[in-house]
């Protein structure tokens, strides 16, 4: 199968001087959903974040569909970015504006300005946007200001607009982790559906392992800025969790 | 402490002891001369000042010590140490000079009030023959506060982004740029619109239009800073969202930004017409036109029923404004 993500020897020194990635060689192939384990500050946002440059890596190399990220500017950038759809612990939705138009807001990075201005007039444009809240099962809301919505219903926005960028690769930093287990475990069911027909490749950052196992196909955990564990998510017996947890860490499993 | 921290904090110490010693023999030289018309003489000003400054400092018992200092006999009452008693002294010394400077004579106050009985009079007497000659020049007034305010928003608006630490990149053009435009707002802003339109009646001419430039200038300056500090404050997670999207610079400004800052900026621009018409009326009074320039003609001919007409219309509309700008801005916390 295809290498969709290839990190050859990534770092990332903060200005502060926090060494917060330290040489990370990764590849991930079309389609895996692959799992970012790792305690707080271990990494996992700063790496996620390096994938779309959000934040600039230090050194090392980002190859996605091919494509070198690293040296990407300007318009070659934005071409890369909305092939990758991010999702984040806080939905980072635009709180007063309607779920429809934050839907549209995905379809930024294929529209000039004055498209853009006007995407209501695009019939096209809100035909898709409306596919894509229906498919999160959020039709009858598109009209609503997306801060009445409830976490979960928020962060199925948030799916929706990353669907309207048509992404290769979805990047998640803790997507459910602000949400209650049941409502996490449904938003998972949706990014486990994109990955499975839509052949979407999925990072994850998690912190329960029960969601891991049920929907991760790899898992890749990190410590200190290091790639601990690389490998499948029944190979996390009681000794590997104690690698990337610690010593003292129980398993608290929730489901 | 560190040492070179301890060295600065001394330094700073010594310095405000010299001032304040100087300061305080500047003041009795400045009341000598007013009661005895014998100053002391601006060297021995500067040398006692100086002497007492480094004494009461090094005896330790100095105000300076006190202040940036603060481990050195701190657990004496105020008025049993020496620096609570200089620091009273000084205190009292300002207030004596103020009463002075300023002439503070209640004597007149008191008894002098029929001189203001013509303006009084008129004030309860308005020569309403006159209402619509100062309707005119209220309107005057009224539309170059709304036009100076029309003008300032779009210019402040594209400023504002380019005066936000979060939006200009962390390279050197961003930097500059936004020291750039911080400087001069801040520095427009703290030019009084008076003087504003002191400058421009004289480029284009006493008259409304010199007293909309002024505004407008000044307006510009202010809702720049305001904006700005607006976007500064915006939660900059849907900006990131936005920018991940592929969204270009301008896209991310009007999609993920402007969304975010909208009621505040609505709200901040009616209170910025609000105070505009309120110094529409003081800028007229040095040549910006509108009810002021009217105000300040009556004035000097002494018409005051003329003047009493124009004071209540002034009052009125204040007072209108000022409930239509908080109404308004009660109506847009909520969206
Ligand atoms: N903007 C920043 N500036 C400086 N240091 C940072 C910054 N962001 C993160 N760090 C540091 O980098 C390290 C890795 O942080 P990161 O946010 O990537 O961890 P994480 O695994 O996502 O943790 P969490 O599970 O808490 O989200 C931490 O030590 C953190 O303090
Ligand atoms: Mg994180």
């Amino acid at each position: 199968m295809k290498i969709m993500i290839e990190l050859k020897n990534l770092q990332k020194v903060y200005a502060t001087g926090t060494h917060a990635l330290k040489g990370i060689d990764l590849k991930v192939k079309e389609g895996e959903f692959c799992i970012l384990l790792g305690l707080s500050g271990s990494g996992k946002s700063t790496l996620l974040r390096c994938l779309n440059r959000l934040i600039e890596p230090t050194s090392g190399d980002i190859y996605i569909d091919g494509i070198n990220v690293v040296a990407a500017k300007g318009k070659k950038l934005r071409y890369i970015r909305r092939k990758i759809a991010m999702i984040f612990q806080q939905f980072n939705l635009i709180k007063n504006l309607s779920s429809l138009t934050n839907v549209l807001t995905g379809k930024l990075g294929y529209s000039t300005l004055i498209h853009s201005l006007t995407f209501p007039q695009h019939k096209d444009d809100v035909k898709t946007a409306l596919e894509n809240l229906k498919r999160v099962g959020l039709k009858e809301f598109a009209e609503k200001k997306t801060r009445n919505l409830s976490g979960g219903q928020q962060q199925r926005v948030a799916i929706a607009r990353a669907l309207m960028q048509n992404p290769k690769v979805i990047l998640a930093d803790e997507p459910v982790a602000s949400l209650d287990p049941a409502t996490a475990d449904s938003v998972m069911q949706y990014l486990g559906e994109l990955n499975k027909s839509d052949n979407m490749t999925v990072i994850c950052s998690l912190h329960f392992l029960s969601l891991a196992r049920k929907y991760g196909t790899r898992v890749v955990a990190l410590k200190d800025g290091k790639i601990v564990f690389d490998g499948t998510p029944v190979e996390i017996d009681e000794k590997k969790f104690k690698e990337i947890y610690g010593e003292d860490a129980e398993e608290v499993e929730i489901r | 402490m560190k040492k070179e921290n301890k060295f600065k904090l001394s330094l700073q110490a010594i310095l405000t002891d010299l001032l304040f010693w100087i300061y305080i023999f500047g003041c009795v030289s400045f009341l000598m001369d007013r009661w005895f018309e014998k100053a002391i003489p601006g060297n021995f000003v500067v040398i006692f000042g100086i002497a007492a400054g480094l004494i009461s400092f090094v005896l330790g018992l100095s105000a300076g010590r006190k202040v940036f200092l603060p481990t050195i006999r701190t657990d004496r009452k105020w008025y049993k140490s020496f620096w609570g008693w200089s620091v009273f002294l000084i205190l009292f010394i300002t207030f004596v000079v103020g009463w002075n400077l300023v002439e503070v004579d209640l004597y007149k106050l008191f008894t002098k009030f029929r001189n203001a009985g013509g303006i009084m009079s008129g004030i309860f007497n308005p020569n309403m023959d006159i209402l619509i000659v100062c309707l005119t020049a209220l309107a005057e007034t009224i539309y170059l506060a709304l036009l100076a305010t029309i003008f300032a928003i779009p210019l402040a608006f594209i400023l504002s982004f380019f005066a936000a630490r979060n939006l200009m990149p962390k390279t050197f053009l961003g930097n500059t740029v936004y020291i750039i435009i911080r400087t001069i707002a801040t520095l427009f802003r703290s030019i009084e619109a008076i003087v504003w339109a002191i400058i421009f009646s004289v480029w284009v001419g006493i008259g409304p239009f010199a007293g909309m430039l002024a505004l407008m200038i000044h307006s510009i300056a202010s809702l720049t800073k305001l904006y700005s500090e607006q976007i500064e404050n915006i939660d900059p997670g849907p900006v990131e969202a936005i920018k991940a999207t592929g969204a270009s610079t301008i896209q991310t400004w009007i999609f993920g930004v402007v969304p975010q800052i909208i009621s505040p900026y609505l709200a901040f621009t009616i209170y910025r017409w609000d105070i505009n018409v309120r110094m529409a009326t003081i800028v007229g009074f040095v040549g910006g036109g509108g009810i002021g320039l009217l105000l300040l003609q009556q004035q000097q001919l002494l018409r005051w029923q003329n003047v009493g007409v124009i004071i209540w219309l002034i009052a009125a509309v204040v007072w209108i404004m000022d409930m239509v700008s908080a109404k308004v801005r009660e109506k847009l916390q909520g969206m």
